[in-house]
């Protein structure tokens, strides 16, 4: 099949309502994109000794992710090689083995066959336990972030994040540790379609005084203004918005990392502290970014929100509901106190009951359901704010949009998606590298942007 | 857990429970300031924790405040919660949610002078738009203080059962 050309039209910056909606896209979407992409599994500090386990999904399927005695990780699927039955029930724990409950066979830490309840009366000899091992996935590591990956040809785990790499390296790797995820994740469903909340983490920044417009005021700090905008601002010289080669990307907001945070007298502190440590290891490019806030997408379905802090994955339950799943981010080497600080105001704002995730849910069901009448979803979705103000920068990798109010992360977001549909395999993915970014016509706008800025004259 | 303590008597057993019946009837009434003015001591701990599935035999301890949990406020967080429903732009409240509360099973022990521990569960019921129904059951553990203004709460802990809340939010006082 060959049909998302149908779906997605990045010249004219718009998206088919079908993308929302229909059964055989969504279909599509778990061959092409979540068969083979790098998908969020965990995190280093979520199994950190030899036995730990946590149970996750990459997708619809159920997975266990297990720290081996030798300190690495495994990841295989959670179904017994026998008649299929769940193996693992717990959200988490520490196990020398994962028992089926329905006719007892014993698999290892590794995933393989290790038991069979009177193999010797039962098969007699007969069971090549060696060839029953739990079906294991690819997984690797950036920073402490664990994903999984099902396809053998699709690049490391570092190519496939790629150029966001640079970006994340300024918290992921941090001053002095980077970050780790705290859990329990807080779990929901949410009747939307995945992309829904993954294009607006990653990068609407036009919603936020609207739709948060209560909060805002309730909260007041730096956003304050953005409530009901009512603010008269110009919008150019506040943030930034990236996109890049595999669909990852944010919007910044300059000097606003803790904004959301009511009670932040800890995390303030830090980052003050490890600022200068940052701008020495990066740069003042990368110390622009660790201050600011970032409302990110790792395509296809995880989204972060730095600063705030919460961490999301979106896993997809079909193409109208999704069950979300919320993490804390927090500095590793941030003292305890700053830590829980830093948590609770994440679940405050961001989790299930959050004073800003709450305004959220609402317009991503509404922004699904509304596509069941079939006149509605002939209809075309518009994203196409901050259009030919974007293009390459000079020290920025990817695609740089000049304002975080503007869309060109999710044209970049949805011109992978489509890249992602329309290819046979990875190969044909990788032939298009020195290519991806030919849409954005308007390659001079940041040199003449900038040495505009140059010219002018000095206060 | 064998309850060795003695329960209130009739007539206070009575007090908690049309106590919580006038709560109710604030919260489905959308009186939220008059809710949080009448019932809400300020020393409240308002706190709703997360507790994964685990084996039985996993001797991890229970949630602390320390952990992440869906509330976990103190009185100044749950009046900021109170104003944005109040700030008249909250979308997804307008036209607003019908909610109703059925309280059960109270249960009300005098743990010092003039204060009880209570134990409850609730079923909440939630009409949202045109038709979209949640149900919640959670056990609520409450500490009350019997005051010249009535009773207060000073502590509540919500034990919602449901390990993937079954909502699109929890935002809504229990």
């Amino acid at each position: 099949m060959n049909g998302s050309s149908a779906l997605v039209d990045n010249i004219g910056a718009s998206q088919s309502r079908r993308v929302f909606w229909d059964q055989d896209v969504y279909q599509l979407e778990l061959e092409r994109i979540f068969s083979r992409c790098w998908l969020m599994i965990g995190h280093d500090s979520l199994v950190p000794k030899p036995g730990d386990f946590i149970t996750t999904y990459m997708a619809e399927d159920r997975v266990i992710l297990s720290r081996q005695p030798d300190g690495s990780l495994k990841a295989f699927i959670n179904s017994c090689t026998h008649r299929g039955n769940q193996i693992c029930h717990a959200d988490s724990g520490s196990a020398k083995a994962f028992v089926c409950n329905y006719h007892g066979w014993v698999f290892g830490q590794d995933g393989s066959l290790v038991d069979v309840p009177m193999e010797e009366r039962c098969y007699h000899s007969d069971l090549d336990k060696s060839k029953l091992g739990l079906a294991p996935i690819r997984v690797e590591t950036y920073k402490g972030f664990i994903f999984g990956c099902h396809d053998p040809e699709a690049p490391s785990l570092e190519d496939y994040l790629g150029d966001f790499c640079w970006y994340l390296d300024t918290i992921w790797d941090g001053p002095d540790g980077g970050l780790e995820l705290l859990g329990p994740p807080l779990k929901s469903t949410l009747a939307c379609n995945w992309k829904v909340p993954a294009e607006n983490f990653v990068g609407d920044g036009y919603h936020v005084g609207w739709t948060h417009a209560a909060a805002l005021q309730m909260i007041g700090g730096e956003l304050a203004g953005l409530s009901g905008n009512r603010a008269d601002m110009p919008f150019d010289d506040l943030g930034l918005q990236f996109t890049m080669r595999h669909g990852h990307g944010f919007g910044l907001i300059d000097n606003a990392a803790t904004a959301i945070h009511v009670k932040r007298d800890g995390y303030v502190k830090y980052l003050e502290e490890t600022r200068g440590g940052i701008r020495e290891k990066f740069g003042p490019e990368r110390e622009r970014l660790y201050v600011g806030h970032w409302n990110t997408s790792i395509f296809p379905n995880c989204s972060f929100l730095y600063g705030t802090n919460t961490f999301k994955i979106w896993h997809p339950r079909g193409p109208h509901e999704i069950e979300v799943w919320t993490y804390t981010m927090v500095p590793k080497n941030a003292d305890t106190e700053t830590k829980r600080s830093i948590q609770r105001e994440a679940i405050r704002s961001f989790g299930t009951a959050g004073t800003l995730e709450s305004d959220d849910g609402e317009n991503m069901s509404s922004a699904t359901y509304n596509n069941n009448g079939i006149i509605t979803r002939k209809g075309w979705m518009n994203s196409s704010m901050g259009k030919d103000r974007e293009g390459p920068h000079p020290v920025y990798p990817g695609i740089v949009g000049v304002s975080f109010i503007g869309e060109t992360s999710y044209r970049g977001f949805y011109r992978f998606w489509q890249e992602m549909l329309d290819a046979p395999d990875w190969a044909a993915i990788r032939a298009n590298d020195d290519t991806w970014d030919a849409m954005w016509t308007n390659r001079n706008f940041w040199p003449d942007r900038l040495s505009a800025k140059q010219a002018e004259p000095q206060d | 857990m064998t309850e060795t303590r003695k329960p209130v008597g009739m007539e206070l057993h009575h007090a908690i429970v049309s106590h919580y019946s006038a709560e109710v009837r604030m919260l489905q009434n959308q009186q939220y300031r008059e809710w949080f003015d009448t019932v809400i001591a300020e020393d409240i701990h308002y706190w709703m924790p997360v507790y994964e599935q685990r084996y039985a035999r996993d001797r991890r301890p229970d949630p602390t405040p320390g952990d992440a949990a869906i509330y976990n406020d103190d009185y100044a967080e749950l009046q900021q919660r109170v104003d944005r429903l109040l700030t008249g732009q909250v979308w997804m409240e307008d036209p607003p949610s019908r909610i109703r509360y059925f309280v059960t099973n109270v249960e009300a022990f005098e743990i010092a002078p003039f204060e009880f521990e209570v134990f409850s569960n609730v079923l909440v019921h939630r009409n949202r738009r045109q038709n979209e129904v949640y149900v919640h059951t959670l056990g609520r553990e409450d500490k009350l203080r019997k005051t010249d203004s009535g009773f207060k709460v000073f502590s509540r802990k919500l034990n919602i059962d449901a390990r993937v809340v079954q909502d699109k939010n929890l935002y809504f006082f229990v």
